[in-house]
């Protein structure tokens, strides 16, 4: 069958053993997060690790009601990722486009460039943002935040989208243009359908990329715009911590970008390589 | 048709880059409105010849080969290891794959929560093998402190490297392994001599990808140890992150150029590293 090195009985129990490890290793540390989210506070500050509990979801209560609520918070981290979101693929799908069929010598400078600046390090963006927001009054803002994901964001897709038009065969639009589309109407009506898949995993990258940030966040945003990874790194400077809220709290923000990442499993090869590798 | 995202793109990266640039020769004033006054090359020879510049420039390559390196050759592992079931490969593949949608703050307090020295499940493991002393803290300790923070970020990107190399691997030529094995070649010959050559592309797109995030490597490090013990884990990140945080405090000094300085610095190394990966691109015919 498939490309296996060796195919002994003995090497594959070997296998087999490993692979458990390798699961484990991973997810060791998930599980003990989501029991912990549901254990009574006696049940976690204890020195050998217990493993029978009445379930509860007093930590869960704790982290919607009170003085510190994250209600608000999970609705600005769905605002500030979700419209990042969208800006990043709406101009990423149109110029990623463009940067496949770019045909001059200077598309090489302009990939540069464009994987430069997603490279970049956030810390180094930080300083100049700062200033600027400070100036126009973005910081502690929504808006600011969305800005800033679109530093790394956009030039994602953009890259991402030319890396999944340059799999769709050029014969595909010239036959729509035979057809009597103009380049646009065979670029909307005939291209972008067939890359609808890459495009649903360019988003959903993005998504991961802004919902997940925490330096820019904590850099920019302020009370009326706080974010769950932000409101993560603030609980633990609180005297004495919280670990079951904590472990809610961490619970809630990894969930739904576990649901969209594996969802989108079959494109993370190539999305997470920035397009240098294809995956399945 | 590149218009409109080129135009966002030049108002959001390369605005800031002039901005970052022209500050790291200023003295910068945030009160009242920012303004800049040139100073020269003041900044710049302030964190050259700043001992504290060098000790994170030094943590951070350290961390960087420490974390890169096990990154993959975890990653590698691992997807040997899956690319070798023939069962459950898929449902496998996908928990190894978990760590790596958490955000990077909530491995660092997952981190914290594990290696309670008094508390947490891995400390109390460690303790029953007699790996640590009892309550003490590897975050807290200058020998295992660094050891502590990789192993964090190698737990969440490992399998990153494993997604790219398994991509890879599922590209080696099947006949080829067949030839070698009725040659009687052995496994570690076979991955040595075949398998590992021919995905040797596929490893250095990982590499530079890992590589890329290494040195902006910044939320995990400061949630767990903040820098410490004795500034042994005090990444460049930090360093450039104390002098912003000191300025939002008193609004005039100094201190904001010298983060645009290292801001520049760090720049210059990825800059270097995406030149590397669009050669790399280019030589695989990948950028027509």
């Amino acid at each position: 069958m498939s490309n296996t090195i060796m195919t002994s009985p003995r090497t594959r129990r070997v296998a087999s053993g490993l692979a458990i490890v390798a699961v484990l290793w991973s997810v060791i540390p998930l599980i003990w997060m989501l029991i912990t989210a549901f254990k009574p506070q006696n049940a976690i500050r204890t020195s050998t690790p217990e493993f029978l509990f009445a379930p509860t979801l007093v930590n869960f209560q704790n982290l919607f009601s009170g003085g510190n609520s994250v209600g608000p918070f999970i609705v600005n981290s769905v605002i500030v990722s979700v419209v990042s979101t969208i800006i990043a693929v709406g101009l990423g799908v149109v110029a990623g486009y463009g940067l496949c069929h770019w045909k001059s010598r200077g598309k090489k400078d302009l990939a540069f460039w464009i994987i430069s600046t997603r490279m970049a390090p956030i810390a180094a963006v930080i300083v100049p943002l700062f200033v600027m927001f400070r100036q126009v009054g973005l910081i502690d803002n929504l808006l600011g935040l969305i800005v800033a994901y679109l530093t790394f964001n956009l030039p994602f897709a953009i890259w991402l989208m030319s890396a999944f038009f340059a799999e769709v065969p050029p014969s595909l639009q010239e036959a729509a243009q035979i057809d009597g589309c103009n380049k646009w109407q065979a670029f909307r009506l005939v291209v972008v359908p067939t890359t609808i898949p890459g495009i649903i995993a360019t988003a959903v990258l993005c998504l991961v990329f802004a919902w997940n940030d925490y330096a820019f966040a904590s850099s920019f945003a302020g009370p009326s715009s706080q974010t769950l990874p932000m409101t993560a790194g603030s609980l633990i400077t609180q005297t004495g911590v919280d670990w079951g809220q904590l472990c809610a709290l961490g619970l809630i923000t990894v969930l739904p970008m576990i649901v969209v990442g594996l969802a989108v499993r079959k494109h993370l090869a190539t999305g997470l390589s920035m397009g240098a590798v294809t995956g399945e | 048709m590149m218009l409109p995202a080129l135009l966002v793109l030049v108002l959001i990266t390369v605005l800031p880059f002039i901005m970052l640039i022209a500050m790291s020769f200023a003295k910068v004033r945030l009160l009242g409105g920012v303004s800049l006054s040139m100073n020269g090359f003041g900044n710049w020879s302030d964190v050259l010849t700043d001992p504290a510049t060098w000790h994170s420039w030094g943590v951070t390559l350290l961390f960087f080969v420490l974390a890169v390196g096990m990154e993959m050759i975890v990653g590698t592992v691992l997807a040997l290891i899956l690319n070798s079931m023939r069962r459950g490969q898929s449902l496998a593949f996908s928990l190894v794959l978990l760590p790596m949608f958490l955000a990077p703050i909530t491995v660092g307090l997952l981190g914290n929560f594990l290696l309670d020295p008094t508390i947490g499940l891995y400390s109390w493991v460690m303790e029953s093998l007699h790996l640590v002393g009892a309550h003490q803290s590897v975050f807290g300790s200058q020998t295992t402190a660094m050891l502590a923070v990789t192993t964090l970020d190698m737990w969440e990107w490992a399998p990153l490297v494993a997604l790219i190399v398994l991509a890879g691997l599922t590209s080696v030529s099947p006949s080829v392994l067949e030839a070698a094995s009725v040659d009687g070649a052995g496994y570690l010959r076979t991955l040595f001599s075949i398998v590992i050559p021919s995905i040797l592309p596929v490893l250095l797109v990982a590499l530079l990808v890992r590589s890329m995030d290494a040195v902006r490597y910044y939320d995990i490090v400061h949630i767990t140890t903040g820098g410490g013990p004795a500034n042994t884990t005090w990444v460049i990140s930090l360093q450039l992150n104390e002098k912003v945080q000191a300025t939002a405090v008193d609004g005039i000094t100094t201190l904001i150029g010298q983060s645009a300085v290292i801001g520049i610095t760090m720049l210059v190394f990825t800059i270097i590293i995406a030149n590397v990966f669009v050669r790399v691109l280019d030589r695989r015919g990948l950028m027509k």
